[in-house]
């Protein structure tokens, strides 16, 4: 019942803004389907592709994200790598999760809960829910998007609609590792532009280095640090499976963020 | 023969009073921030029904007291305990009966007045009996509840604060600066739901720097500098130890044996009219001016506000012995305090001679 009552409160803090972000996302993966059609389905990306310059197909090859790009469901994927979406929809999960907790301890309202018979445990827990739940919400509004872009286009190719729930496991638990990340940082700093600065900072790191590590030998051996090497919305959505190593090491990420972010909430003071 | 004008203050251990079952009780509550000591072995004992002021300057460590209260901070030392419960270990059943001030900034800007009292009851876990009571005597309309709190005033939040915090009857009050933003006519009634709640055997524990508000609605105070506490016992106990004067007009000239009177020191002599510094005892200076003719008297109480402000005029940071105030070497005695200077210059008795 008091959970309840927190994780309310939480995700009723500021709802508007947060469903005008997860419409953002939504729309931004509404938008492939018709541009898909625009080329001329799968015909027309396979085309585009092949006018590309030498090296721009060599890096295409060497990056997992950008599998099958010239198939529909293939060029459909490369929406949930592209820097847009990422940044959108990391943005949107690293501001929620700096809000509920340096946010609150910042401004002083954490006090309205912990004043009363409230333990640190379920107002740590309530965020745990907030984060999964609005993780889980990111995670579906790509993909629903992106369906009612592809009944508005119906551009020529194929996308099996089956692999969906995969593509939303991938980004679940890609997200479910920000946001549990981000909520360590949110129990141990006192403000919520520390926390946005460093998990931003983090992200755009963890991005460069996948990125690059494919094509830039110095950056290989820090590859599997990223957590983007675990993210492969391509191989979801075309093939529709999902490596449980993947999932499992998104969602350790996520879990012992969360854990690690409890241990230090229970025993910090809060500020002044 | 009075005593001198001025003495240096000799420190003495508080007399402890023994609570048996106390609301509020900490024992050698300490806090440090690397090397600042904000709380050096602090002991408070809250007797259950007392309305307690806790008073010191800002950066006296009051905050830090009440936030280790509340579970918000961890003593680095020592014990703290609401309701017999201990604050940290165990904060859950220490704050299940517990009302607590938030600051007025600390109240969502997006919620309803009414949400907000909402929210804050459920948590509770109590039904807000005393919301209806509160919300009519602190004057807080109920059309504005309906409006965020983004909106109000910084009184309006204030009072809906306070609503938050009462009106769930809770058997033990925490509030820091509960009357800071109120009017004058508000700060009063506030002051009237204090007195109804003590008659009803709750128990009030407020910092406050209206030192009128603690002299009027507080049985017993302690006062901090520094981190420690320096004086703690009932605000009469506390205004004793302040010197207080008497300006004497003799009808007839000004007597001998003046200067012989126990407890007394002429602090001027102006003709006919003398001020006299007491500490202590005020029936040797009675008897006298009874075999005397005098034409006026004017006898000067000193209040809460001229025992702080000595207090702080101190060099010594030793605590205070408020218990022996005839001999105390408090404020009266020690330096600024002893220095003869007239206070307390409301309240006066006044008197005319035979």
């Amino acid at each position: 019942m008091t959970t309840a009552i927190l994780v309310r409160r939480l995700l009723g803090r500021g709802i508007a803004g947060s469903l005008m972000l997860l419409l953002a996302v939504a729309l931004f993966e509404l938008v492939f389907p018709p541009v898909a059609d625009a080329f001329g389905g799968e015909a027309g990306l396979e085309r585009l592709v092949d006018q590309l310059p030498p090296l721009a197909q060599t890096l295409i090859q060497a990056q997992s994200g950008l599998l099958g790009i010239t198939s529909l469901a293939g060029y459909l994927s490369t929406g949930y790598t592209h820097p847009l979406y990422l940044t959108l929809a990391s943005a949107t999960l690293v501001g929620f999760a700096a809000r509920s907790l340096a946010g609150e301890m910042e401004r002083g309202t954490i006090q309205l809960a912990l004043a009363r018979p409230v333990s640190r445990w379920r107002v740590y827990g309530a965020r745990v829910i907030g984060v999964a739940a609005f993780a889980l919400a990111l995670s579906v509004a790509g993909p629903l998007g992106m369906t009612v872009g592809m009944l508005i286009a119906r551009p020529d190719g194929e996308l099996h609609y089956d692999h969906l729930p995969q593509l939303g496991l991938t980004t679940l638990a890609l997200f479910w590792a920000i946001g549990g990340v981000t909520l360590f940082g949110s129990a141990a700093a006192s403000t919520t532009g520390r926390v946005v600065a460093w998990a931003i900072a983090g992200l755009v790191a963890s991005y460069f280095v996948d990125f690059f590590a494919a094509i830039w030998s110095a950056l290989e051996p820090f590859e599997p640090l990223s957590i983007f090497g675990y993210y492969d919305p391509a191989s979801a959505l075309v093939r529709g499976t999902v490596p449980v190593e993947n999932v499992v090491v998104l969602g350790v990420t996520g879990a012992v963020g969360a854990l690690a972010g409890l241990a230090v909430f229970v025993r910090r003071d809060l500020p002044t | 023969m009075g005593k001198p004008a001025s003495r240096v203050a000799v420190a003495r251990p508080p007399a402890e009073v023994t609570i048996p079952d106390p609301v509020v009780e900490t024992v050698g509550l300490s806090k440090r921030y690397g090397g600042f000591a904000a709380l050096t072995d602090l002991d408070l004992a809250v007797a259950p029904g007392q309305i307690y002021g806790f008073l010191g300057p800002n950066g006296a460590g009051k905050t830090t007291a009440i936030r280790i209260l509340l579970g918000f901070a961890r003593a680095t030392s020592g014990r703290a305990r609401l309701q017999g419960h201990d604050c940290w270990r165990d904060g859950v059943a220490a704050r299940r009966d517990l009302g607590y001030l938030v600051a007025p900034d600390a109240l969502y800007p997006d919620m309803t007045g009414t949400a907000q009292l909402d929210y804050a009851a459920k948590l509770s876990r109590r039904p807000p009996v005393l919301r209806d009571r509160f919300l009519d005597a602190l004057e807080l309309p109920r059309s504005v509840l309906g409006r965020r709190l983004g909106t109000y005033s910084k009184g309006m939040r204030q009072k809906l604060a306070l609503v938050a915090a009462f009106q769930h009857d809770p058997a033990l009050l925490i509030l820091d600066e509960p009357t800071d933003g109120l009017d004058p006519l508000i700060q009063r009634a506030f002051e009237e739901l204090l007195g109804e709640l003590r008659n009803r055997g709750r128990t009030v524990f407020m910092s406050s720097h209206d030192l009128g508000e603690v002299e009027r609605v507080c049985e017993r105070v302690a006062v901090v500098r520094g981190g420690r506490r320096i004086a703690e016992g009932t605000v009469a106990e506390l205004t004793r130890l302040r010197r207080r004067t008497a300006e004497v007009v003799f009808a007839e000239g000004v007597p001998e044996g003046l200067d012989r009177i126990p407890h007394a020191a002429v602090l001027e002599r102006d003709g006919s009219r003398v001020r006299l510094g007491i500490e202590g005892e005020l029936n040797p200076l009675l008897r006298f001016l009874a075999d005397h003719p005098v034409a006026d008297l004017v006898l000067a109480t000193p209040k809460l506000e001229d025992v702080f402000m000595a207090f702080y005029d101190r060099d010594s940071p030793d605590p205070i012995d408020v218990t022996t105030p005839a001999d105390a070497p408090g404020p009266a005695n020690s330096g600024a305090a002893g220095s003869g200077r007239h206070v307390g210059a409301s309240d006066r008795t006044r008197a005319t001679g035979r």
